[in-house]
């Protein structure tokens, strides 16, 4: 809501308050005010002048020479390229030595051999907000009504010494909607009276009068009717001049006098009025109705707009007439020959005018009143001052009395009751304020209390104008935001004594989090949101569950338009727009949930799994003495094999080939922690990487929901050997295809037999085939260190180990012996 | 023998010993010296066995003299052996010295995302303050993320989140304050609820620099018995401290969010200015960070808590807003880019 600074000062004294200190008192109380514009954009110097005579310039076809009288007490020729001068009009005329926004500065001067001194304006030239005026007041000069006093500044005729303060109200606050709400809540905010001296006069309005029109409510969408039938003397006319200024100031585009009186009406009251063509009301009936399903209107704004049900219409007994707080239909609009007028001044269910609106796709300031709640008291009152101001302002004359109907659910019009307790109060805010502070708080805000002392309940008597105060908790905040927040001391809750503590499934995810970045990978964050065909790349089958995702009912975009189901498309798109930004490679993961829905249509909460994905592309960094490599295999796995050991779930940990479609069939694994599978890594499949358009890249995903779920081994320190450990290299050659860990588990299940409590550890140090290696073979290199808690290995026993070893080899593997070490 | 000769011998051969000594520079050539003079068959093992042949004075004399002899030229040997090892340790010193300013072997250096940074910096204040942490469903049901949180269908409150429908009654969460009715409704009878809720939401935004059709909250709540607004204030007081610096104090202005009452949004001294007033601040000296209030009555009550025996205060705030704050990030954008170049800039802890 844009708010005039001047206009609210006429109700309450401001005359110590600055548009800005007025701002910063608002903000403080809760109605932030975005910004504080002048209207005055610059202009200096500038006055109303009448064009006497005005003739072509001999010299510029589109130039012409005019006469001004700008009060001056001499005749100015100026020189002006306007379309629209001529003889008779009334404009602005900057004077030699005026200024203009964007500082430009009026001098002298020659134009094509004549002398001009001084310039006629335009709206735009003095700063005025043309997008909300009539093309034919912003194509050429700004033409000023022609009983403007010449001479007169323009500053003062256009109202330009005010402020404008833009409000970004909260929905609960609809009553600062106009500026009658807005002065009391600023009078409550200064602790000052506000002051509403009715400016028009002459309204005789009669409600004893037998109205013109009739009126019956049918629809549980409106709750009161008023209206009120005016007749019209004839002539279309602008409003005048103050009150399109004071339109244009609350960003209102002015109309005509009619439009501009409902509007303005509006801004005061905060009260939308409708005016209709009286004529166009067949039998001068009007029915307040439900709409049908499907019914059409053609509304104001020229678009045939299709209704259902659940919306509100005025309608006569064989058409309708308008969207009720929406907008009027085209066949009522008033219209140059109208005659007579119906002015509605009426009360809508917030929650139909809402609907309605949304269905539509309408958003009109009346409607946004509606929907934040009008004050039940304001129908009368608004509708005679829009009266008053129509005959002031047009001449017409009310024909017959107001028609008034209410429906039961009309809200009372009385102040309603709202139970506080003064010690309640200072015991939820923390604080300790007097009762008559409380009891002032009140009545600035114009609430009147009944009951006494500080322990017993008061009664609070709130004007309907303040629908939002229900509770006793909205009273203590008014406490708070009128004795300000600051006066709220901070305490610490006194509660029980308990530690912190962090879920399960939090803590596996934060604990993931280090240990990928412990080995030196990169965390990033992407959108959940993806487009539904990026999953093509997992080369599924045609109808695999994974290709159903959720979609959005709404998208902002095909890219974004369906919830995750997999993490790769999304690391892919990072990795991609690294490359082709110069990273050279990088190893990145991620942590996020994907979304599984139960089925299609979504009718219940999808199953949300926290998914880890993990993306090795491109080349190692630089680093001295070694060549930069493409990532392998075995850097995905050393990751994943130290994650999994430092959470507990190497024992009973396997990698076994998998099948997975998007993963190389020969350089992927599946993992499996107890034979449950977590997981997966490899190589992304040629034709996977080509989808995604990247180079040979591995990738690894964890669901973590699983491993979340398995039993954690619970480990104890072993007591080591006192001894030395002894060691033992031995190289055999096996089958090309034998897995290198089948040969480990080999070793250790040998030479536990020959000696249960022996204490050995066994790795792989080389796997070498080529040169001097028979083709179809491989020798592997095995590096075994052995020993006992509390003896010494003799070399016979090692011996006696290692035959076993390598008879246990041979026999299951047909290892052959290379060669061995000690 | 002749003991005269060997008066003169003596000398000689010590003179003689030492300065070739002085001469020697490696081991090879010490040890051939040592052999020759202090070895089986050197002039000194010669005069020994011929001692016999001399009376007992000279006899006694010339050992002592022989004895000297031979004990001065194996401490001088000892001595130039210690040198010899001395400057054999400097050569291989120079030898071995390094370029030292060439690099450290690379450590494997990984980066946490900065709004993960910022949520664990977050969790570890309110962790270490007796708060649980719980995570809660992005996707929400109409009644959980509005309804129960005191926002009617057609409401104009909800215009305060567009929000991203999935079905009539299916969305994403707009917002962490589902989990208010959610928790409370786990732990309903109990006292006192003290929990954060991290976590995405999502909003029907259009994304621009600070804007973000998805980004994160921390929702925080507690329930008792006389759980006050001044406590509110103090608990955030008490985060500020922690997350900007001892210094930091907080600000409360009212505001209005349907599910609280009070309503409040929550400022900290600008970080930039320390309160003086700055473009960041827009010369206020103070940075709106999060939205607060006591929980509503009809929040609660939807929950299970009689509002007439509990109260509480809630909380909610965006860490890619303190993120952008902390770490000078004018783009929310950038967040959600994940550009290596910028992510590699989050190494330092502290
Ligand atoms: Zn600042």
């Amino acid at each position: 809501m844009r708010v005039s600074y001047q206009w609210l000062s006429e109700y309450v004294d401001l005359n110590d308050v600055t548009p800005e200190r007025l701002a910063e008192l608002l903000t403080s109380g809760g109605l932030t005010v975005d910004a504080v514009t002048t209207r005055n954009q610059g202009v200096e110097g500038v006055v109303v002048g009448a064009v006497l005579a005005c003739e072509q310039h001999s010299n510029a076809d589109r130039l012409k020479v005019c006469q001004v009288d700008a009060g001056t007490g001499e005749i100015l020729q100026i020189v002006c390229g306007a379309a629209n001068v001529r003889a008779g009009v009334r404009v602005p005329v900057a004077l030699v030595g005026a200024k203009l926004p964007g500082g430009v500065e009026i001098k002298r001067a020659k134009l094509r051999g004549v002398e001009s001194s001084g310039m006629l304006c335009s709206a735009k030239e003095l700063g005025l907000e043309v997008r909300l005026l009539p093309t034919e007041q912003t194509s050429g000069l700004f033409l000023l009504p022609e009983d403007t006093p010449i001479g007169q500044s323009i500053v003062d005729v256009l109202h330009l010494d005010d402020a404008v303060l833009d409000l970004d109200l909260t929905p609960n606050r609809g009553d600062c909607l106009s500026m009658r709400g807005l002065a009391y809540e600023v009078a409550a905010l200064l602790g000052r009276r506000s002051h509403f001296e009715e400016k028009a006069e002459g309204h005789h309005l009669d409600v004893s009068d037998t109205p013109q029109v009739r009126v019956r409510i049918e629809s549980a969408g409106c709750h009161a009717y008023a209206g009120q039938v005016l007749q019209l003397t004839g002539n279309h006319q602008p409003s005048p001049l103050w009150m399109q200024m004071r339109l244009l100031a609350a960003g209102i585009r002015p109309i005509d006098a009619i439009v501009d009186v409902t509007n303005f009406v509006m801004l005061e009251w905060g009260q939308p009025l409708h005016a209709f063509d009286f004529a166009t009301v067949e039998a001068g009936q009007i029915i307040v109705r439900d709409a049908e399903q499907g019914e059409l209107i053609e509304t104001l704004d020229g678009q045939k707009r299709v209704l259902a049900e659940g919306m509100t219409l005025i309608a006569d007994p064989k058409k309708a007439l308008g969207i009720a707080g929406v907008m009027g239909g085209a066949n009522s609009e008033i219209s140059v020959g109208s005659r007579s007028v119906l002015l509605e001044s009426a009360l809508f269910e917030r929650s139909h005018v809402r609907r309605t609106g949304q269905k539509l796709g309408l958003r009109s300031e009346a409607q946004q009143r509606f929907e934040r709640g009008v004050d039940p008291a304001v129908q009368i009152p608004a509708l005679k001052r829009a009266v008053a101001l129509l005959q002031q302002i047009v001449g017409a004359t009310p024909q017959g009395g107001v028609c008034q109907v209410t429906s039961d659910s009309m809200p009372s019009m009385l102040a309603h009751e709202v139970c506080f307790s003064p010690a309640r109060c200072n015991q939820v805010l923390g604080t300790s304020f007097q009762a008559s502070e409380m009891r002032n708080v009140f009545s600035r805000l114009g609430f009147t209390v009944i009951g006494q002392g500080e322990t017993e309940n008061w009664r609070i008597m709130v004007p309907s104008r303040r629908a939002d105060i229900q509770l006793e908790a909205d009273l203590v905040e008014e406490v708070a935001r009128l004795c300000g927040y600051d006066a709220i001391p901070a305490t610490l809750p006194m509660l029980a004594n308990a530690p912190g503590r962090v879920g399960e499934s939090y803590k596996l995810q934060k604990m993931t989090r280090s240990l990928f970045t412990n080995c030196g990978m990169d965390e990033v964050v992407t959108y959940a949101f993806g487009h539904p065909e990026s999953i093509s790349c997992l080369r599924l089958p045609e109808n695999h569950s994974l290709r159903q995702s959720i979609p959005l009912l709404l998208p902002m975009s095909e890219e974004r338009s369906h919830l995750r189901r997999h993490l790769l498309p999304s690391l892919a798109q990072v990795a991609l727009y690294n490359l082709n930004h110069g990273v050279k490679g990088g190893a990145i993961f991620e942590i996020s949930r994907v979304f599984h829905p139960y089925q299609l249509p979504l009718v219940q909460q999808p199953e949300e799994r926290h998914s880890l994905g993990a993306l090795w592309f491109g080349h190692t960094d630089i680093e001295l003495g070694r060549p930069t490599r493409a990532y392998t295999f075995f850097d995905a796995k050393g990751v994943l094999e130290y994650w999994l050991m430092v959470l507990g779930l190497q024992e009973n940990l396997q990698f076994t080939r998998s099948h997975l479609p998007w993963l190389h069939p020969g350089r992927s694994a599946d993992i499996l922690v107890n034979g449950v599978t977590i997981g997966s890594l490899g190589e992304l499949h040629p034709e996977s990487a080509l989808q995604l358009e990247l180079p040979r890249a591995i990738w690894a995903e964890i669901d973590l929901t699983t491993v979340a779920s398995l039993p954690v081994h619970a480990w104890q320190v072993h007591p080591v050997s006192r001894q030395p450990w002894s060691y033992r290299d031995l190289a055999v050659l096996v089958d090309h295809e034998v897995p290198a860990e089948s040969l480990l588990i080999q070793v250790r299940k040998n030479a536990l037999a020959v000696m249960p409590h022996l204490q050995l550890t066994a790795k792989i140090f080389d796997v070498y085939s080529g040169k001097g290696i028979p083709v179809g073979k491989k020798s592997v290199g095995i590096s075994i260190s052995l020993g006992l808690e509390d003896a010494t290995l003799d070399d016979d026993s090692i011996q006696r180990i290692m035959d076993a070893i390598l008879h246990g080899l041979r026999l299951e593997y047909g290892a052959e012996l290379r060669g061995q070490d000690s | 023998m002749d003991m005269d000769k060997l008066q003169r011998d003596i000398p000689d051969l010590r003179s003689k010993a030492l300065a070739e000594l002085s001469s020697l520079e490696d081991r090879r050539t010490l040890d051939a010296w040592r052999v020759e003079y202090l070895g089986k068959k050197s002039e000194i093992a010669q005069w020994m066995k011929m001692l016999g042949n001399l009376s007992p004075d000279d006899r006694r004399m010339a050992g002592q003299q022989i004895h000297a002899l031979r004990q001065t030229l194996e401490s001088a040997f000892t001595e130039r052996m210690r040198e010899m090892d001395e400057l054999e340790i400097e050569r291989k010193l120079r030898e071995e010295t390094l370029d030292i300013t060439l690099p450290g072997t690379p450590q494997a250096i990984g980066h946490l995302h900065p709004i993960t940074r910022i949520l664990m910096e977050i969790e570890d204040i309110f962790v270490k303050m007796g708060f649980a942490v719980v995570e809660g469903p992005e996707v929400e049901t109409d009644a959980y993320n509005f309804e129960m949180l005191n926002v009617p269908k057609d409401h104009p409150a909800r215009d305060m989140q567009d929000t991203f429908y999935l079905s009539e009654e299916l969305l994403l969460r707009t917002h962490t304050s589902p989990m208010q009715v959610r928790v409370m409704e786990q732990m309903r009878p109990n006292i006192p609820v003290k929990v954060i809720v991290p976590g995405r939401v999502y909003r029907r935004d259009e994304d621009d620099a600070t804007h973000s059709h998805a980004f994160h909250q921390v929702e925080g709540l507690v329930v008792d018995q006389n759980i006050r607004m001044s406590d509110l204030k103090g608990t955030l007081e008490e985060f500020a401290k922690a997350l900007f610096g001892p210094e930091q104090a907080v600000r409360l202005r009212p505001s209005f969010f349907p599910f609280t009452e009070p309503s409040a949004e929550v400022d900290v001294r600008c970080i930039h200015c320390k309160g003086q007033g700055c473009r960041v601040c827009k010369q206020t000296g103070w940075i709106e960070i999060l939205g607060a209030g006591m929980v509503h009555p009809n929040v609660l009550a939807a929950a299970g808590y009689s509002p007439d025996a509990y109260s509480g205060f809630a909380f909610g705030m965006g860490p890619e807003r303190i993120a952008m704050l902390k770490y000078g990030i004018s783009d929310i954008r950038l967040l959600y880019q994940n550009d290596l170049r910028f992510l590699r800039q989050f190494s330092q802890l502290r």
